[in-house]
């Protein structure tokens, strides 16, 4: 299986475990995760973004053979176009995370599709997580609602050429993102680990109305246990074929791994 | 694709070499059954109730529950009398339709004193209903909640309550109960049972574990759609795996996943899946 939803670092507001690389990988073994797309949790509430990047770069330095970085950046902060080069060049990101609700912008801000074009133009995936926890239990320091799914309608439809994933999500059927035939670029791929898989059965709903190509295995570990995403395929009506797309096919093809 | 439940379960891989197989089921009462403490069913007012409560006992083979204890809530707020009497009747028509497999609290407002008190006592003692489920009509502490409770306790049946704890006032639920209400309600009747709603629902579910530390009679209930990791280990490590109690609350991949991932003992997971559940029913005077 490929992860394309996990983190390593410190999170502001709770006490993350598994969250250095050595106990990531312990965690992945348990739970026969191969490889997994890693960002900063910490750069969710760094000023500077950057520096969290830094630090990411640094932990998984011995394990790129399993731990796959994506940068978090800020396109309203400033030096961000120098960040993204650093990430990209030096670092070996193959992707971006975007928090624009945390960060405050969005993503149809002109610096904001600035940064989604560069990224595109370079191959990088621009991942973007619509929640970091759930809003009940937001701290009382700070009121960070999910992404609008109107405004990720907005960027996928302003920025056809790059390769968005949509992570920690779930409502999408009841928005045009999760419509078939919705007029939007088939750029974008939805994450399952939020998503049911019984009862209302949204990522049923999902893989009939965007096709078997464009949903991807994801946890939210170590925020999130990873178990309730696998059980989500263990569950799921569909081929074993349909299955492999999403527990690793459909990741390796978006991130072009071999 | 329907597999047996057992097989199912037992062929979950590495992270799930989990608790429920018949052959260890020796040590704890229930120890083999797993038993969702806090469900729901439809409301029969929505089209398509039928098949919806059909789906929900499906998923429940597929994920290897033995039985769901439910509740069917009316939408109104504050629930009128109507409301819940209706509800109740459902709940008894459901338990025939499901003998065995579906367990039936009653729902009251306990705003209606007289008659909340005539509906415990027609279901539970009349219908084999197992416990009383309470919404957001009151604080558990009020006053008006007294004879509710006593009338759990001559019973010998738990009282479930819905309840969460946020930093800011959720302003749809004003009279929301959180650990803290459960707690000292818990300990102003410590021959009560009472079961505290959705750890994983429920907002900030660290205040929430914290603040029931001090009352042995409240029970956590484990369902709820927010996975995130170390709930469960918390909750056993401050309360004990003996007060922690499965269920899913409609949330059924996030709440068979929450517990199929913990890290803790076996022993434990089994105890919360059904054994500490099982005793609470073993318990009833009826």
């Amino acid at each position: 299986m490929i992860d394309v939803n996990a983190y390593l670092g410190h999170f502001a507001f709770r006490q993350l475990r598994n969250n250095t690389a050595e106990g990531l990988l312990r965690l992945m073994d348990r739970k026969r995760i191969e490889r997994a797309v890693v960002s900063s949790a910490a750069s969710i509430t760094y000023r500077n973004a950057h520096s969290g990047n830094e630090e990411i770069a640094a932990e998984i330095r011995d394990h790129r053979d399993r731990l796959i970085p994506f940068a978090v950046l800020n396109p309203a902060y400033a030096g961000w176009r120098d960040d993204l080069k650093t990430c990209h060049e030096e670092f070996g990101m193959k992707g971006l995370r975007l928090y624009p609700r945390w960060h405050s912008y969005k993503l149809t801000d002109p610096a904001c599709l600035d940064l989604v074009h560069m990224a595109a133009e370079l191959g990088m995936v621009v991942s973007i997580p619509l929640r970091a926890e759930d809003r009940r239990q937001r701290s009382w320091l700070v009121d960070v609602p999910d992404v609008d799914k109107d405004e990720i309608a907005g960027v996928v439809k302003a920025a056809p050429k790059a390769q968005f994933i949509l992570m920690s999500g779930s409502g999408f059927t009841g928005s045009v993102l999760g419509r078939k035939n919705n007029g939007l670029p088939a750029n974008y791929a939805v994450e399952i680990c939020l998503l049911s898989a019984l009862l209302a059965n949204e990522l049923g709903q999902i893989l009939e109305n965007l096709g078997e190509d464009r949903v991807v295995f994801g946890t939210g570990m170590p925020f999130h246990y990873p178990d309730p995403a696998i059980l989500k395929l263990d569950v799921l009506e569909a081929s074993e074929a349909v299955k492999e797309k999403i527990r690793r096919g459909n990741a390796a093809r978006l991130l072009r791994l071999t | 694709m329907k597999m047996p439940r057992r097989a199912f379960l037992g062929s979950l891989g590495a992270g799930a070499a989990l608790m429920l197989r018949a052959s260890s089921a020796q040590d704890t009462p229930g120890s083999g059954k797993v038993i969702d403490a806090h469900d729901h069913l439809s409301n029969r007012r929505q089209k398509g109730w039928e098949e919806a409560d059909r789906r929900m006992i499906d998923a429940a083979d597929k994920l290897g529950i033995d039985q769901i204890c439910c509740s069917i809530l009316p939408p109104e707020r504050p629930t009128t009398l109507e409301g819940f009497r209706q509800c109740n009747e459902w709940m008894a028509d459901a338990t025939r339709r499901f003998p065995g497999r579906v367990l039936g609290y009653c729902f009251v407002n306990p705003g209606y004193t007289k008659e909340a008190i005539e509906e415990i006592r027609r279901y539970v003692e009349g219908r084999g209903f197992i416990g009383i489920k309470l919404y957001n009509d009151y604080r558990i502490t009020e006053p008006v909640l007294r004879p509710i409770i006593e009338l759990a306790i001559e019973l010998r049946v738990p009282v479930l309550s819905h309840a969460g704890h946020t930093s800011w006032l959720p302003e749809p639920q004003p009279r929301i109960s959180d650990g803290g209400h459960l707690a000292e309600a818990g300990q102003a009747y410590p021959e009560a049972t009472l079961i505290c709603a959705h750890i994983a629902g429920g907002g900030d579910w660290e205040w929430t574990v914290k603040a029931l530390r001090s009352a042995p009679n409240v029970y956590l209930d484990t369902s709820g759609s927010v996975i995130d990791e170390g709930t469960v280990e918390m909750a056993v490590r401050v309360l004990g795996a003996d007060r922690l109690l499965f269920a899913c609350d409609m949330s059924l991949t996030a709440s068979v996943g929450r517990i199929r991932g913990a890290d803790i003992s076996e022993a434990d997971r089994r105890k919360i899946l059904g054994g500490n559940m099982q005793r609470i029913l073993n318990r009833r005077r009826v």
